[in-house]
């Protein structure tokens, strides 16, 4: 089964993920030159909130994934929580509507499924999947937004609370899936309140935050996967 | 005829003496300014054999892009600095190399269009053949496709479903798992672990970033690598300062060894003229006696013009042998000054001219041996040795006179160092019973000593550029070397069909996936479409349908929406056969594939350079003509037979002219086996030392031995014919001179850093020494107790 999920890894990193979860770390490809004022207002933006927000040192906090998906006929629900403890170590935990864990590290990858109930270890070295997941996880969670300027066009939606659209740019790799990618900022500005990705394709991916704590005391059983959930 | 010819020509050159000396000098002059202009070769290929083999795999080697590329990782040494700038820092150089050096830079691959081309419905139906949709069908049941339904919900709950989930809608089966099965072997085929991130090569741990330039600089040519080394630095210094290169590439050793070799045969000539200036001064203590130490120089001078008139470019190898030689070739000045200085009368003079041109003969004769080498290197260090010996010989009996003779100076007042040294007497039984037990000893030791075919050991690039590779191999892998199984062909169909089916046919030989081939994920096109006929049939055989009856039953516990997997049913049947798009990853991997060179193509295939795996694919090479196996070790077994071959036909001639020569000297086959001592001890201990000290044989230092022969058989024939003859004209003390400059002139060799050179040294050094002290202690012993005619006079 391991070697089976190696393999699925392995496959979505040869053919799609260098694509798509490169959108990130493509949008660091060539800094914008010459920018519009509006672009220099921004990165200045950015910058400001991308310190405000990577403040903190530990996060906690649930969150609902809604995805609205052409593959299912109505919006698929995800509820659980989020923890974080900077620089790279963020469980994932899924209560509804299946039980579901994943401890990504610096180092490693385990995780555990009810339909299961195994603990899966993997070696974070022998997954770039995993990698560029942590790598995307880390820029959104902790707050290094002026990154994503690069290679994407960054537009302000609204101020109050604030909005903002990031489009990946024509020699973005990930123009090819991602149409945008919206993050909508709590009225104090510390944290995000919301993700919203929109792919070319129609479908749509909404993560809500809610009860975030900043810098919340965490234990480790915060970071276990096999019955914490 | 010698005594008749010789006092004619000595006369004659006496009475000419101002033009003889006004040419030596003018040619000399001109020689050595046109050393200036003259250019060397320096690569090893002229010492490899004219063996068929070993032949098509250099030129394969040279020919194919493997030779042309440079490999340069980059690092990151700051751990504040992120992949993101060792990116920019990678484009940045990628950027700034530029023709006419560099031609291409590849930094990784473009992903933009790797989705596509990897796409499950447009790829799948053209590189998926017979069993790979007999797997498929196998998956076509209500358990398993249930259970991979269940598994698609499952991705959907996990944080990388943010990007993911939507594929499945075109892979319910995942066949992606098949397409990887093609394509996982690609890392292997190059060797190293390489991820692909933001369009760049990157390690697994994320710190180096790899890119591969592409030159069209030959790595044959040293002049052109040593600009491309040079240009490639300068590139590298504008690099930011937390980042660093390691730089991989053949151009490097060319450019290295050049580099190492000048540096060797300067060192090696700096001490070799410090220790003989030192030697002749303090010994002899007359400044005349640098006219003998200049001799050879002049000699070499002349020799390297000669030589490359009828050999072309020579060998830095060749020329680096100039130096030992140049040890040898002082001999004859030696035995010459000291003859005079002490005063020889004409008749003891022609003696010794017969002498020294005996002894210069058997140099000769050792060096001719070589041309019955089938190696091309080997003709031309016979060539430029017999000419530096002859020309040494030459100007030592007819030029050295001259210089000595210029002004009156004063005979050596007897007794001598050399005359208390021919008188000190060895115990002679015990003398003989030592060497008989060490000689025998060393025969018996010389029965384990190894063979050492790896021409690469030879190779004397410096550390750096050794470090820099190892590092490389840490960071990403490589360490097993890989061999190479080539398919040509008249077109690219035509090679990329018969490919086709020589990877059928090894799929069979070899199971385990070690076979790395272009057929796996890019057949020839006519593959590709019967490929997309036969998936075409696959699914209109009802399959579609029963797939997607069973992925209607078993999504029904889940929220599935009705058209959830219409992307895969829709494009089932709307594939193309194309061509690789030039800018997608297939294009460019199938540079590594792909030759085209003088209008024929050659497919490359990988597989790890082990004698099974090139004994089994060896029997598919017959079957299938125009295919053959590139294999570094086939190699060094071919360079093993054929030297062990050679050296069976060169050791018995190189005995056989010494032994001969001995007989046509003494015209007595007592003395001429006593004048062969010093060979027998000579090769024996060389090979029992080597074995002693777990140095094994190579074919330089072997070469090295069957020269050295011609050496110290001379110190067997000048002992045996002082001793004979009772000449007193100083041949011990000359042979001593003769051995102390010999072993300087190859000991300096003991300095080199380049491998082959320090083998060379090593070989004369033991051969000399130990056939020189057989030589003093031995043949004095032998002539005592078998009562050689000692006492005979110069008069007889």
């Amino acid at each position: 089964m391991i070697m089976y999920w190696r393999i699925g890894m392995r496959v979505v990193f040869s053919m799609i993920l260098c694509v798509i979860v490169g959108a990130g770390l493509a949008f660091g490809a060539e800094t914008s030159k010459g920018g519009t004022p509006g672009q220099a207002d921004l990165r200045e933006l950015l910058n400001t909130i991308g310190k405000r927000v990577s403040e903190f040192k530990t996060l906690k906090t649930d969150f609902t994934q809604e995805k609205k998906m052409a593959m299912f006929k109505q919006k698929l629900v995800l509820k659980g929580r989020i923890y974080l403890q900077k620089p790279n170590k963020i469980a994932w935990h899924v209560d509804s509507p299946l039980r579901y864990s994943v401890l990504i590290t610096d180092k490693l990858i385990r995780q555990w499924d009810e339909d299961t109930n195994q603990v899966q270890e993997i070696s974070l070295t022998k997954n770039p999947v995993f990698q560029n997941v942590l790598g995307q996880l880390t820029v959104w969670f902790s707050g290094e937004y002026g990154s994503l300027l690069d290679g994407n066009t960054v537009r302000l939606v609204k101020r109050a609370p604030l909005v903002i659209e990031f489009t990946p740019r024509e020699n973005n790799p990930a123009k090819k899936v991602i149409k945008n990618i919206t993050l909508t900022f709590r009225d104090d500005q510390k944290y995000l309140q919301q993700i919203r990705i929109q792919e070319l394709s129609g479908d749509v991916t909404t993560i809500h935050f809610m009860n975030t704590l900043l810098n919340a005391p965490l234990n480790s059983s915060s970071f276990e996967v096999k019955g914490r959930v | 005829m010698f005594d008749k010819y010789f006092p004619r020509l000595y006369t004659f050159v006496f009475q000419h003496r101002k033009w003889v000396l006004g040419l030596v000098l003018l040619a000399t002059v001109v020689a050595g300014a046109g050393l200036c202009a003259t250019r060397y070769n320096g690569n090893l290929d002229l010492m490899l054999p004219p063996d068929k083999d070993i032949t098509r795999s250099m030129d394969f080697l040279r020919d194919s892009s493997l030779s042309d590329k440079v490999i340069i990782s980059l690092t990151l040494t700051d751990p504040a600095r992120t992949k993101k700038d060792l990116f920019a820092a990678v484009d940045q150089l990628a950027a700034s190399l530029k023709p006419p050096l560099f031609t291409k830079t590849i930094a990784g691959f473009s992903v933009a269009n790797v989705m596509e081309e990897f796409s499950v419905l447009q790829y799948a139906p053209q590189v998926l053949g017979e069993e790979d949709l007999a797997s498929l069908d196998s998956q076509i049941n209500p358990e398993t496709v249930s259970r991979k339904i269940r598994g698609i919900y499952l991705q959907s709950l996990r944080p990388e479903s943010i990007f993911m989930s939507s594929l499945s809608r075109s892979d319910p089966l995942g066949i992606k798992m098949l397409i990887l099965n093609k394509l996982r072997a690609l890392p292997a085929s190059m060797g190293y672990g390489v991820n692909i991130e933001d369009g760049h090569f990157i390690s697994r741990d994320g710190r180096h970033a790899m890119m591969i330039v592409q030159t069209p600089v030959p790595m044959m040519d040293s002049q052109r690598c040593k600009e491309l080394a040079t240009a490639l630095q300068d590139k590298i210094k504008g690099l930011p300062a937390f980042v660093t290169a390691d730089v991989i590439s053949g151009h490097l050793h060319t450019a290295s060894n050049e580099r190492v070799i000048k540096r060797d045969i300067e060192v090696a000539s700096i001490i070799a003229s410090i220790a003989f200036l030192l030697l002749f001064v303090v010994l002899f203590r007359d400044p005349r006696v640098l006219f003998v130490f200049i001799i050879p120089l002049i000699a070499v001078v002349w020799a390297i013009h000669i030589a490359a008139a009828f050999e072309g470019r020579l060998s830095y190898l060749v020329i680096g042998f100039g130096t030992s030689i140049a040890g040898i070739s002082i001999d004859y000045g030696l035995l010459v000054y000291i003859a005079m200085k002490r005063g020889a009368d004409t008749a003891q003079m022609v003696k010794l001219a017969k002498l020294v041109t005996i002894d210069a003969a058997t140099t000769m004769f050792s060096f001719f041996v070589l041309y019955f080498s089938l190696i091309q290197g080997y003709h031309q260090l016979a060539l430029f040795s017999i000419l530096c010996v002859f020309l040494c010989l030459l100007m030592s009996l007819f030029v050295l006179p001259l210089t000595l003779s210029w002004k009156q100076y004063p005979l050596v007042p007897a007794p001598t160092l050399g005359d208390r040294m021919r008188e000190f007497r060895w115990p002679a039984k015990l003398s003989i019973g030592v060497w008989v037990v060490l000689t025998a000893v060393a025969l018996y030791l010389s029965l384990s000593v190894t063979f050492d075919s790896d021409v690469k050991k030879l190779d004397g690039s410096e550390p750096g550029i050794l470090q820099a590779e190892e590092r490389f191999r840490e960071v990403w892998g490589g360490k097993s070397n890989q061999a190479v199984f080539v398919v040509t062909g008249k077109s690219l169909e035509e090679a990329m069909e018969k490919n086709d089916r020589v990877c059928r046919e090894v799929s069979r030989v070899i199971t385990n996936g070690d076979f790395t081939s272009l057929a796996q994920f890019w057949p020839s096109e006519r593959q590709r479409a019967e490929n997309c006929a036969r998936w075409d049939r696959f699914w209109k055989e009802g399959r579609a349908d029963k797939l997607k009856g069973l992925i209607g039953a078993s999504s029904a516990a889940y929220p599935f929406s009705d058209q959830a997997f219409a992307p895969f049913f829709d494009g089932l049947y709307t594939h193309r056969i194309d061509a690789a798009n030039p800018d997608g990853m297939i294009a460019q991997l199938q540079e590594r594939f792909v030759l085209h060179k003088n209008g024929e193509y050659r497919i490359l295939s990988y597989f790890p350079d082990e004698q099974h795996y090139v004994d089994a694919l060896s029997g598919v090479t017959r079957t299938y003509s125009g295919t053959f196996i590139v294999s570094g070790k086939a190699i060094s077994a071919s360079l093993a037979a054929f030297t062990a071959k050679e050296i069976r036909l060169l050791a018995p001639l190189a005995v056989l002219f010494n032994v001969v020569l001995c007989w046509l000297f003494f015209r007595n086959w007592k003395e001429a086996l006593i004048a062969l001592v010093p060979l027998v001890t000579g090769m024996v201990w060389f090979v029992g030392i080597m074995a002693l000290f777990r140095i094994p044989l190579n074919i330089v230092n072997i070469v090295a031995a069957i020269v050295t022969s011609g050496v110290i058989v001379d110190y067997g024939l000048g002992m045996t014919y002082e001793y004979r003859y009772n000449l007193r004209i100083g041949t011990v003390i000359a042979v001593t001179l003769s051995a102390a400059t010999n072993v300087i002139g190859s000991g300096a060799l003991l300095f080199a850093n380049y491998p082959a050179l320090y083998s060379t040294g090593l070989a004369m050094v033991i051969c000399m020494a130990s056939g020189y002290l057989s030589s003093v202690i031995v043949i004095p012993s032998l002539c005592s107790i078998l009562g050689t005619s000692r006492q005979k006079t110069v008069q007889e």
